[in-house]
Order: structure tokens, then sequence, then C-alpha cells
């Protein structure tokens, strides 16, 4: 049974996991490396693949971009920022998901 | 002790464990697998390239310069297993199935380059840099390099020039690439199949993406035009790397045949400037030793580098070497101009001495009162054997192998040896024209040229030149001599006689190749003139005896069909020295030197040969 709750939990992160990346680019551009940073603090990422194919995806539905940036200490770094798109789209899955978020706790507790 | 190779992982080197690459490589590969076929699969790819050189150059410092396999361990896990990762986007597309997931390898294998082996090295290390790069032994390189020493030279320059352009291999990263992966007609062939392969599923892809974005909104189409960027891109680069080194290999190809013919023809002036002519016409053409030997620097010079700059570019596009010696350059380019400076000064300094021509006309008196005179060669023997010119030396073979005989022509000129010193020797000729008076006219024409007019008339009367009279009877000699230790200025002699109206000449057969383009009524050739009468019309010159000869007049009639005449019962077969007559069922066939006349069914065909034909064209 612990393999399925692990299962239940990697699906639950996933879920959230494209929230959570556009909201820390809302407070700043960053490169995948601080993304992960960040994500990682809030343990919501275990294995960092995961993150690239997510940036690809949302960079390719035109809620990302990116700029190239040469780096002094390795391969020259690609620096994501939201775009107008983006940044109306993170608006409104933000509230669907503090009405999701409320909904659920309350069905939690009720339960 | 663990073997490492060196890999590049956008465009980091590392040098890794051999099993550590190995998981590494099919770690990435497996990830591909995943990617390949969703959008952007290459640039997620890429992304995560990126992010493991940036883990891996974490874990390596100056002191640990070596990738682990606990590195490696540890970069997997951080970026977790492709499946973990890898399923949402590969659901997306289902349909779709990972059947070529294996072939790609992720990293590239370590690209060879060349560099040289300071290590190994005999003299610069080129020789053992060469041989990491072919993977063969280093030996062959080197005798190879010796035996091409003999070749004029050649290996000398050509290992000065590698040395120039290949880089040292100093870093450990450099000497892992000098050892690389294996350099083969496999590879290769692997290698650009791969780009190509990539490149068609690329193209295809786009193609795709162009099919499924035409439909869609607006917002598209920058997306689609970053692919047609993108793919633009990529093609032309693939493109440019494959053209870069064909040019590459063909400026190295020509710049070794180039500098080979330059070095040969170098060595061999100097080789054979020895003691042959060849010493002798220096002498005699430049106004100073000093000078021939200059010129000989300067166009050494003047060709050399830019060959020797061929050479060093192709090597360079060849082998990618992206480093440039601006010393280099600028010394190439001063060293050519000092080349240029010195082929100027030595034609100036020797043109000079052309500078202007000179004709002087000395008139002969003919003693003779007779209405005709006999005309003839004095062949000078004992000139002729201290030049050693035999009779073999006026034979040469023809195409059917015989026996034919060659004369020299009127511009060639010999280097005589007598005791007094060396002498230029050449052919004059004879030219015969209407004379305005009612008496023969003889002329020597000598012509020279020097640095003024003063001087060309100097030189040209010094040339020595001989015609001998007994009664009606006038022998030339075939030689005229310029004085020994005068240089060779184009000398000149033609003799010119002037004929009177209605009186006659006799040219003997000995002046078959002293007579030159003879002006005659019936356009008779040179050849054919000798051994006959002529008499002096209002015309010009017209044949007495000509009777069997109306060959060279038949081309006025060129437009009338004549049938064969009917043939004789035998074949019919007659070869003279100068030409070769076959009389057969197919026509009559006369060949000569100067020209082929064919009789047959179809008509008659004349086609000549050389200058004097063209004017039996006329």
């Amino acid at each position: 049974m612990s393999v399925n709750s692990e299962n239940t939990k990697a699906q639950m992160r996933k879920g959230v996991l494209e929230l959570c990346i556009l909201s820390i680019l809302s407070q700043g551009d960053a490169y995948p490396t601080e993304i992960i940073d960040k994500l990682k603090e809030t343990k919501l990422v275990v294995v960092e693949g995961t993150l690239y194919p997510l940036l690809t995806r949302l960079k390719n539905t035109g809620l990302l971009a990116y700029r190239w940036e040469e780096s002094t200490s390795g391969p020259p770094r690609k620096y994501y920022k939201l775009t107008e798109i983006g940044e109306q789209y993170l608006k409104e899955v933000q509230l669907s998901w503090f009405d999701l978020v409320d909904v659920v706790n309350k069905t939690i507790r009720k339960v | 002790m663990n073997k490492t190779v060196t890999i590049n992982i956008s465009g980091i080197i590392f040098h890794i464990e051999e099993d550590a690459f190995e998981k590494l490589s099919k770690y990435l590969s497996t990830i591909k697998g995943y990617f390949s076929k969703t959008d952007g699969g290459s640039e997620i790819m890429s992304d995560i390239e990126a992010r493991i050189a940036e883990m891996l150059q974490g874990k390596t410092s100056a002191v640990k310069q070596v990738v682990l396999m606990a590195d490696v361990d540890s970069v997997m896990e951080t970026m977790g297993k492709p499946e973990e990762f890898a399923g949402d986007s590969a659901s997306e597309n289902q349909n779709e199935k990972h059947e070529e997931e294996t072939q790609y390898t992720g990293t590239e294998p370590i690209k060879k380059r060349l560099f040289r082996d300071g290590d190994h090295k005999a003299v610069g290390g080129v020789c053992s840099g060469i041989a990491a790069y072919f993977d063969v032994d280093m030996i062959w390189i080197r005798l190879a390099m010796v035996l091409l020493t003999f070749a004029a030279g050649m290996s000398i320059w050509v290992y000065i020039i590698l040395w120039i352009v290949i880089p040292e291999a100093k870093t450990t990263a450099e000497k892992l690439a000098m050892k690389g992966e294996k350099i083969d007609i496999n590879n290769i062939s692997r290698s650009v199949k791969e780009e190509a392969e990539q490149l068609k599923k690329r193209a295809q892809k786009f193609g795709n993406d162009v099919r499924n974005n035409s439909g869609q909104f607006q917002n598209d189409s920058a997306n689609f035009f970053d692919k047609l960027g993108n793919f633009i891109k990529e093609f032309v680069i693939i493109i440019s790397k494959f053209f870069v080194r064909v040019i590459g290999l063909i400026l190295l190809i020509f710049g070794v045949i180039f500098m080979l013919g330059l070095m040969s023809s170098v060595f061999g002036f100097s080789m054979v400037g020895a003691n042959t002519d060849v010493n002798d016409w220096i002498n005699i053409f430049f106004m100073e030793r000093s000078h021939y030997t200059l010129g000989l620097i300067g166009v050494i010079l003047f060709f050399g580098i830019p060959f020797i700059m061929m050479i060093y570019g192709g090597v360079k596009l060849l082998f990618k070497i992206h480093y440039t010696n601006r010393w280099l350059n600028i010394g190439a380019g001063l060293v050519w101009f000092v080349g240029l400076i010195i082929v100027l000064f030595v034609s100036i300094k020797t043109g000079k001495d052309f500078n202007e021509s000179a004709r002087v006309k000395e008139p002969i008196m003919i003693q003779s009162q007779s209405d005709t005179l006999y005309l003839s060669l004095t062949k000078s023997k004992d000139l002729m054997n201290s030049l050693h010119l035999n009779e073999e030396d006026y034979e040469d073979y023809n195409d059917e192998g015989n026996k034919v005989k060659i004369h020299k022509r009127h511009s060639d000129y010999i280097i005589g040896n007598t005791d007094k010193g060396k002498f230029i020797v050449g052919y004059a000729s004879l030219n015969i024209l209407p004379s305005t008076s009612d008496k023969f006219e003889l002329y020597i024409v000598k012509k020279a040229r020097g640095e003024d007019k003063r001087a060309a008339v100097a030189r040209a009367k010094s040339i020595n030149y001989k015609v001998t009279q007994s009664d009606s009877l006038i022998s030339f000699d075939e030689l005229f001599m310029v004085p020994s230790e005068e240089k060779f200025r184009v000398q000149d002699i033609q003799v010119i006689l002037r004929v009177p109206k209605n009186k006659v000449i006799y040219l003997d057969k000995s002046l078959e190749h002293f007579i030159y383009d003879i002006e005659n009524v019936g356009n008779t050739f040179d050849g054919d003139m000798v051994g006959r009468r002529w008499i002096m019309t209002e015309d010009g010159l017209s044949c007495i005896d000509c009777q069997g000869l109306d060959l060279e007049d038949s081309d006025k009639k060129i437009d009338a069909v004549i049938p064969p005449p009917p043939a004789p019962q035998a074949p019919l077969n007659v070869n003279t020295k100068d030409a070769n007559v076959k009389i057969d069922k197919d026509g009559i066939k006369i060949q000569s030197k100067e020209g082929n006349v064919n009789i047959t069914n179809s008509g008659i065909h004349i086609d000549t040969k050389g200058e004097k034909g063209e004017k039996g064209e006329k």
C-alpha cells in the first residue's frame, strides 16, 4: 500500500507543479536551476527531470518565454519569464486553486 | 588505474571514467528515447544536458578532474529516472512508439582533434600527432616524412607548416581529444549518416508542425517562424560544416600540388644550373649572376607564400583548428611583399636591357652578272660538331614510328662553346622578294635589343654572319654567331634577296629549312619550293619546273566534286621522305607533314596542319 500512497503523492505534486513554476516566475525571471532550488525547499520536486518537459511545454503554449544568458561557470543559461498570456493564465489558475483548496479542505475535514 | 574518455556535454569537456561514461550515455539515450516523439523533445534534451553539465562541473575541480561513477549516480538520482519524469509528456503522444530510442547517444563520442603530441615528439610532435589522429603507428608517418624529403624537400615544408598550424596538446583534455575516437571510413560515414538522418527527421517534423499549425490561431505564428528559423539555421550549419571541410581539403590538395611544382622547378633549376645549358643561359640572359639568384629567391617567396598559406588555411579548415597567429599572418604578408619587390627589381633590371630594338640592314654586292642565281646553304660542319649537333639532333620519330627530319625553328638558339668562351648561335632565315630595280639585291638584316637604340644597334652589328659567292652560286651560312660574352638580347638574322623581274633563281634542296614563308604565285609551301627554278613575274615568284606539283593549287578547285580516277590494278604506294601517297580502291590518300589530302567517292578532303597549312587555305 505504501507504493500506492507514494504514487498518489507524486501525482498530486505533478498537478500543482505547473502552478508553482508560474508563481515562482511571476516573482522574477529565473533559469531552471534556480527554479529547482526553490521547488526543492518546498519538497515539491523529487527529481529534477520533471521540470524540463514542463518548462518546454509551457513555453510552447506561449505562457513562458526565455532568453539566453552567458554563464561564467558552465553552459549558457536559459532564463525563463512569464509572458502576458502567462500572467493572465496564472491569475486565473491561482484563483481556481484557492477555490479548490477551500473546497478540498472542507471536503476532507467533513469526511 | 581506470581508463577515461573525454566527452562533450553542452559544449563543456569532461573526462569521465569509461564505465561511468557507459552509464551516463545509456541514461541520456533512454531519456532521449522518451522525448524523441515529444513536441520540443530535442529542446528538452538539450536543457537536461545543460543541467547535467552544470552538475558535473560542480563535481569536478582542478584537483579532481575526472568524473567518477559516483558522480554520475548522484546526477542520475537528482535528475530522476526517465520513466519518473517523462511519463507525462510521452503519454501525450501515446499513439507513437519509441522504436528508435536505443539508437541515439546523447553525448557525442569524443570528437577527435588533431594536435601535436609533445610527449612523443622527435622534432615538433607533428608525426606522432598525425599518427594519433589516424590511429596508426607513428613510425609509418615518420618514414613517409623522411621518404618525402627526397621528393624535392617536400616534407620539410609540409612539416614546418604543420608545426605552425597544429597546436600542441597541452591539457589533459587536449591530450584525450588527440587520441579520441578512432577516425576511419566507418566512423566518418556514420557521422555523416547521423547528421543527415537528424536533418531529415527535423525536416519531417517541421513539415508536420507546419501542417498541424496551419489551422491554428495566430499566436502560433511566432512559434512557426521560430521553428522555421531554427530549421534553416541547423540546415545551414550542417551544410556549411560540410563545405568548409571540402574547401579545406581542396585548398590543402592544391596548395601541396602547387608547392611541389614550385619546389621541384626551383630544385630543378638549381640542380641543372650547376653544369649544363641552363647555367649558360642564366649567364647569358641576366645582367649579372646575382640577379638570377635574387630572382629565384623572389619567385620562391612570391609564389611560395600564397601556396603555404593555402596549405595552412586548408589544414585549419579541415581539422577545425580555431587558432590564429596574427604575427604569422603579418609575417607572411611582409615576406610575400619582399618577394614581390625582388621579382619587380630583377624584372626591371633585366627588362631594361631589352628596352629598345634595332634593325640593321647591310647590303651585299652581287658580283654575278648572270640572269640566274643558284642559292644554297653552307652547312657549317665544324661549328655544328663543336656544338655537338650531329644528324641525330635533327631526327625524331613520327606517330607511325618512321624516322623524320625535325628542323630547328628559326627562333631556336643554341649555346656554342669554343676556346674563346661561350657564345650564342642562332638559325638565320631567307626571304625572297621582288626587286624594284633591275638588279639582284641582297641584304642581311640584323636584329637585336638593348637598353637604348645605340646599344641595340651596336649589338645587332656585332652579330657574325657570312654569305659566300662564287660566280652565280650564292651560299648562305645556316647559323649566325653572337660574339662571346655577349648577352642574349633576341638577336636574329634574316637574309633578304630581291629578285628583279624575269630573272631566275634556283633554290637548292639544302635550303628547305632555311627559306621562310616565301610568297609565290602558287602558294607553294617552302618544303616544295626547293630543288626548283623560280622566275620573278608581275605577280611574284612563279615556278618554272613545277609540272609534277599542282597539288598545292588544287585547293582552288575545292568546290568541284571530282570523281576518283580509275584505280590501277594493284594498289599504288609511294613513300618519300616528306610525303606518302597511296592509291587504292578507296581513292587517293596523300599524307605529308604539311597536311593530308584524301580523294574519295565523296569528294576531296584537305586538311592542313600548322601555320604553313593555313596559308594553303587562302
